[in-house]
């Protein structure tokens, strides 16, 4: 698995840098953005999910939002455009089976956007002298919200094997998204929490929310529960694409986008 | 040994307006190592359905595939023997180059980086790719990409190849270095399933034909000995010059058919008295009528068509 990991770390990048205009011109993108919350336009950032009104908060949320937002639409994303090179078979007919190869793909993919997203940071920060500080406890929620990412992309994967065109779904999946990382569960009591703890991605970002916001230290039993939540929608989204993987193939429709 | 046996595969489509479509009844293939099995058909009959059966991609509603022993539906280790290039597809990342793409595939396949490295550079060196190993696909021309697709279907070694129309849209040459490379894929001990709809190709590469037609198999057997089935027992003699009066009338009274330069002799009784008028004129041949796999392919899905009516 290590090695498909690093196979599919090395060909996104080569995929990325490849062609170096549009290279420059991504990374130009993010670095205009992030550089335009750093001098106070805090608009910049849109819809993205709110966690406080510092600049930290500011950019720590964009982030998130940004790569949630990355590995959500990545499997389907990833359907499509394999279709459309025609090599959508070949990563089918891998003995590591289908499941295996999207997720890996996935997150070398994350990683790739990451790492670009907090060297771009690092670099405007030392630009302008400004260093954001974010407790490091942080990377706990946040896997348990990209976990529950992975099993909503497989999901959105699931979909676009079975329906072949879903772009104008995907425009309704970001209004999902905004609604689940930006209502706030951590603040519902009763049976209100736990609907909040039933759906997807919410307890973590309510943890995001606490530590950042409200500069609250980690609360363990809750991150039990968030990691809990994005198990059982990573476990869900998986069981899904194997599901929608079988049916497509039983209908003989793999491919053909 | 057999490498794939395919049997009684079976598949149905429905339409969403309720229509049944059965695209595959009952086909059964074997294939053996270091034999091409041709699996002709036309437009529309079962080929691509049955190969996507075969490599997993397809669920059959009824029937067993075996790729040496193992059955690709239920047990991934079975596409370890499995190398496939699909027709209309690219099979290949263009942004990457031939040996970007030997690297990563072989990873896929189950390889080790370096393993894969190292059967990658063999693998360009004999497909006399080297030169344009550092150069991105999509810059390389549509014979080299072929056979780069050809090299990466094979960077794992598969003891079955799928190859559905590899010499379509390529040049003279190219089709020529991919005919070479299919026999020489063949004698290592592999077993290739060849779909083509250029006959010429499948009659000189393959052992044996397998012929499909509205979903079911309607001949299977060595190429040689289908030809054989099809062809005459009438003689053919081609003349360097027009036959005079004399001897064409003799000729005609033997029961031999002369047209201009040619002479057609269904009794072989007759061939040598034949000879005997003709001396010492120039021949260019004298051949035993011969039919091509064309005709026979054109004879079967006819007859098929009419007794389907």
């Amino acid at each position: 698995m290590l090695k498909l990991f690093l196979a599919e770390v090395k060909r996104s990048w080569i995929q990325f840098i490849r062609y170096p205009a549009e290279a420059i011109g991504g990374i130009f993108i993010i670095s205009a953005l992030f550089y335009g919350l750093f001098l106070g336009a805090s608009y910049v950032a849109g819809s993205s999910i709110k966690l406080g009104d510092r600049l930290d908060s500011i950019i720590v949320g964009y982030m998130l939002w940004t790569l949630v937002t990355f590995v959500l639409f990545d499997i389907a994303g990833t359907l499509q455009n394999e279709a459309q090179t025609g090599t959508l078979e070949q990563l089918f007919i891998s003995p590591f089976g289908a499941p295996r190869v999207f997720l890996t793909r996935a997150i070398a993919n994350l990683m790739i956007q990451f790492v670009l997203i907090t060297t771009i940071l690092l670099i405007i920060m030392s630009l302008t002298g400004r260093w954001l500080s974010f407790p490091p406890t942080l990377i706990f929620p946040l896997i348990t919200v990209i976990l529950g990412a992975y099993g909503l992309s497989f999901a959105i994967g699931s979909l676009a094997l079975l329906l072949k065109r879903i772009q104008q779904l995907l425009g309704i999946f970001q209004f999902a998204l905004l609604f689940l990382l930006s209502v706030p569960t951590e603040s519902w009591t009763g049976s209100s929490k736990i609907v909040g703890l039933l759906l997807p991605m919410t307890a973590g970002a309510g943890l995001l929310r606490d530590m950042m916001a409200r500069q609250q230290p980690l609360n363990l039993p809750q991150l039990g529960l968030a990691l809990l939540n994005g198990c059982v929608y990573f476990g869900l989204g998986l069981a899904l694409f194997r599901f929608a993987e079988r049916e497509t193939k039983r209908r003989g429709r793999l491919g053909g986008y | 040994m057999q490498i794939l046996e395919v049997q009684h595969l079976q598949k149905t489509y429905r339409s969403s307006r309720k229509k049944i479509a059965q695209a595959v009844r009952d086909v059964s293939l074997t294939i053996a190592g270091r034999e091409v099995l041709a699996f002709l058909g036309p437009n529309g009959a079962g080929k691509t359905t049955t190969i996507k059966m075969i490599a997993g991609l397809i669920l059959p509603d009824r029937g067993d595939v075996k790729i040496n022993g193992r059955n690709p539906h239920r047990d991934a280790e079975a596409l370890r023997s499995l190398g496939a290039v699909l027709e209309g597809n690219r099979n290949l990342y263009w942004r990457l180059t031939p040996i970007e793409n030997l690297e990563y595939f072989g990873v896929l396949r189950g390889l080790s980086p370096k393993v894969a490295r190292q059967r990658g550079r063999d693998l360009l060196e004999r497909f006399e790719l080297s030169d344009k190993r550092n150069a991105p696909v999509q810059t390389l021309s549509r014979g080299m990409q072929q056979k780069l697709a050809i090299a990466v279907a094979l960077i794992h070694e598969p003891q079955l190849l799928l190859l559905d129309e590899p010499t379509l849209g390529l040049d003279v040459e190219a089709t020529q270095t991919v005919k070479r490379l299919i026999r020489e894929i063949a004698s290592e001990g592999r077993a290739i399933l060849l779909t083509t709809h250029q006959l010429d190709i499948a009659e000189e590469l393959s052992d044996r034909v397998a012929i499909i037609n509205q979903g079911a198999i309607v001949a299977e057997e060595s190429t040689g000995e289908l030809i054989r089935r099809f062809s005459g027992s009438a003689y053919v003699v081609e003349l360097e010059h027009e036959l005079d009066l004399d001897r064409t009338s003799k000729i005609q009274n033997l029961g031999a058919i002369v047209t201009e330069k040619t002479i057609l002799i269904r009794e072989t009784e007759i061939l040598y008295e034949v000879l005997h008028i003709l001396q010492p004129l120039p021949l260019i041949r004298v051949e035993k009528e011969q039919a091509n796999l064309t005709e026979v392919f054109l004879q079967l899905i006819q007859t098929q068509s009419k007794t389907s009516c």
